[in-house]
């Protein structure tokens, strides 16, 4: 029979013995890396699904020309077809949006307004929460549509399914309001249209002013898009808008920062549990470590049964709890977050390593045997 | 030739209490000796230093040519799996483990484990069909007789019993005197704590301490010291 076996045999019956007190501390083990594994489960998803919510409030990055002088300078259009060359797959897919405008200072009646041409399938992505009366704009159709700021509709005495007429520079465009929007900015004051009609009144044909984008990530996730778009856009500014990479970066970093600490009390409130389990483990045992140091036992034989019993016992708690975990992620992002979480395997070794760093943390008492004196404990009694 | 065991001049002193205050005496390998005095005389400190579970505050003890006195922990912890084998007087048999493994842990400390080899060790104490009862199991002569096979299995050169029949009947303390007997008749040094004066009988000499000291050796067939 081998060493190594003796020892397996050995540990099988201390696990045995002992079944009672490692329960206890193996429930301490498993529900601390439930939570643990729930809420780093959580994390993931919820970033997912916040930095995507995010993204529906407006753009976060701009493409302007750099401002010279007094006048407003113009953009090529051709900058959309460098947005849409970027073939990087880590930078296309953080593209949620890329959203022209052309801006026409024109007048309808007496009334100056500002004509936005722009592309009205990504200004809904970008603008989900806008408040819309009326309809959306439609593509195809007989009769050229616009959507109408609730300030300018306003002003202009515009409804949805009236009609508004505007000159600029001696042409005349006439478009069916299609619908009204509310979007709490300077938006309110705009009209807005499709990009070649407005192109076409400016006489400003492949012009743009501006393109908003809405980009999804880290800051330093934007920020790496940011430098991509520059080097492709050339004689154009690619910025950020940094209050609202902030701000989002800030909340993100709340979320992170709750999370982390919670996952951190959690596993020191759990390591407590094992800890008090140990202490009397540690009581019960030391009649047997000092016989077995009288019996010639070296101490870090001893105590390699024991951490061994303390690994197992991570391994364990953190598997279960890992499951459960998942169990109850789920059901927390579907309550706090409104997201399917989708368990992820990467995230148990991660729950299995620090249950067995909580279960080997724990089991301090437990090293303190080492230092049994066996003439004092065999003399007892 | 040298003896297996000298005791010069051997103090263990706990605060103020001397347990042991010089003493000296030398035991040769096959000896079987017995040590007794009243209670607090020092008996038990004495066979624990001898065993390397203990150190002295003074004096020197070797065994086997190895000055037990200087050695530390992790040597004294080599010492007690080579050379020592314990009896004592409240078995202390792991609890959870049979009585085979309980024989075999003392070979896992030493070097290898061997199976068969402790259950034969078990046979010769008369428990072959016990191999796999738990101390709680055995009837306490029976559990004592697995200390002993355990105490033999890695063949020590010093075999140190504090009072083995202490928490015994008559029978059993009987069944236990037969084993020692034996395992002196087949050459072991024996060393065994006792206020058993049939064991005290038995033994080639008798130690006898009192308040620490030694007050006499006493040979039951020839005179001496
Ligand atoms: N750890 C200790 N701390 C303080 N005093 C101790 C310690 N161990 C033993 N003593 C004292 O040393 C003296 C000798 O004790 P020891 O146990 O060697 O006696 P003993 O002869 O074995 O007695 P018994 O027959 O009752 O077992 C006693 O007075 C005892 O109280
Ligand atoms: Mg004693």
């Amino acid at each position: 029979m081998h060493t190594r076996s003796m020892f397996l045999r050995i540990l099988w019956k201390l696990l045995g013995a002992s079944r009672g007190r490692l329960t206890v501390a193996l429930i301490a083990l498993a529900s601390g890396a439930a939570v643990c594994s729930a809420l780093l489960n959580v994390n993931l998803d919820a970033e997912k699904k916040l930095t995507q919510e995010f993204r529906t409030f407006g753009a976060n990055v701009v493409i302007a020309p750099p401002v010279t002088g007094g006048d407003a300078a113009l953009a090529d259009a051709s900058v959309m077809d460098q947005i849409a060359a970027q073939h990087d797959p880590r930078i296309v897919s953080r593209i949620i949006a890329a959203t022209p405008f052309l801006y026409v200072a024109a007048n309808s009646g007496s009334q100056p307004v500002i004509l936005a041409g722009t592309l009205f399938d990504q200004l809904s992505k970008m603008n989900s929460w806008w408040k819309l009366q009326g309809n959306w704009v439609s593509s195809g159709g007989d009769r050229e549509q616009c959507l109408a700021g609730v300030a300018a509709a306003r002003q202009l005495g515009l409804a949805p399914g009236s009609r508004v007429e505007m000159r600029s520079g001696g042409r005349t465009i006439s478009l069916d309001v299609a619908g009204i929007v509310t979007t709490g900015g300077a938006e309110d004051n705009q009209i807005f249209t499709r990009l070649d009609l407005a192109q076409g009144l400016a006489g400003l044909p492949g012009k743009l002013s501006l393109v908003q984008l809405s980009v999804s990530g880290t800051t330093a996730e934007i920020e790496e898009v940011t430098r991509s778009l520059a080097s492709a856009a050339t004689g154009l500014e690619v910025r950020p808008v940094r209050q609202i990479a902030a701000a989002e970066g800030s909340i993100l970093g709340r979320i992170h920062g709750l999370i982390f600490w919670t996952i951190a009390l959690i596993l020191a409130l759990s390591m407590l549990g094992v800890l008090a389990s140990m202490a009397a483990l540690a009581m019960e045992r030391s009649r047997d470590v000092g016989l077995m140091k009288a019996l010639g036992g070296p101490v870090s034989r001893i105590m390699h049964l024991f951490l061994a019993e303390a690994g197992a016992l991570g391994v364990l708690g953190g598997t279960i709890g890992f499951f459960a975990g998942a169990v109850l992620a789920r059901w927390i992002g579907g309550r706090v977050f409104g997201v399917e979480v989708s368990p992820r395997l990467v995230i148990l070794p991660v729950t299995v390593a620090l249950t067995m760093l909580v279960a080997l943390a724990g089991a301090f008492p437990l090293r303190l045997l080492g230092r049994v004196r066996p003439a004092e404990i065999l003399r007892g009694e | 030739m040298a003896s297996l065991v000298q005791v010069e001049n051997l103090e263990k002193r706990f605060g103020e209490v001397r347990a042991l205050d010089r003493v000296s005496f030398a035991i040769d390998a096959g000896e079987w000796i017995a040590i007794m005095g009243p209670s607090g005389s020092g008996k038990t400190s004495l066979i624990n230093i001898l065993g390397g579970l203990d150190q002295p505050t003074g004096g020197r003890v070797v065994v086997d040519g190895q000055d037990i006195s200087r050695l530390g922990e992790r040597d004294l912890t080599r010492y007690r799996s080579e050379k020592i084998g314990f009896v004592f007087q409240q078995f202390h048999l792991v609890p959870y483990l049979t009585a085979v493994e309980n024989v075999m842990l003392a070979q896992y400390f030493h070097s290898i484990t061997d199976e068969k080899e402790a259950a034969e060790a078990l046979k010769r104490v008369g428990l072959g069909d016990r191999l796999d009862h738990v101390p709680a199991q055995l009837s306490g002569g029976e559990q004592q007789r697995v200390a002993i096979a355990r105490a033999l299995i890695n063949h020590p050169k010093l075999i140190l019993a504090d009072e083995p029949t202490g928490n015994l009947d008559e029978a059993n303390e009987a069944v236990i005197l037969e084993l020692l007997r034996e395992l002196h008749a087949s050459g072991h040094t024996i060393l065994v704590v006792t206020h058993s004066p049939a064991i005290g009988n038995l033994a080639d000499r008798r130690v006898e301490l009192e308040h620490g000291r030694l007050a006499r050796i006493h040979v039951p067939s020839i005179a001496k010291d």
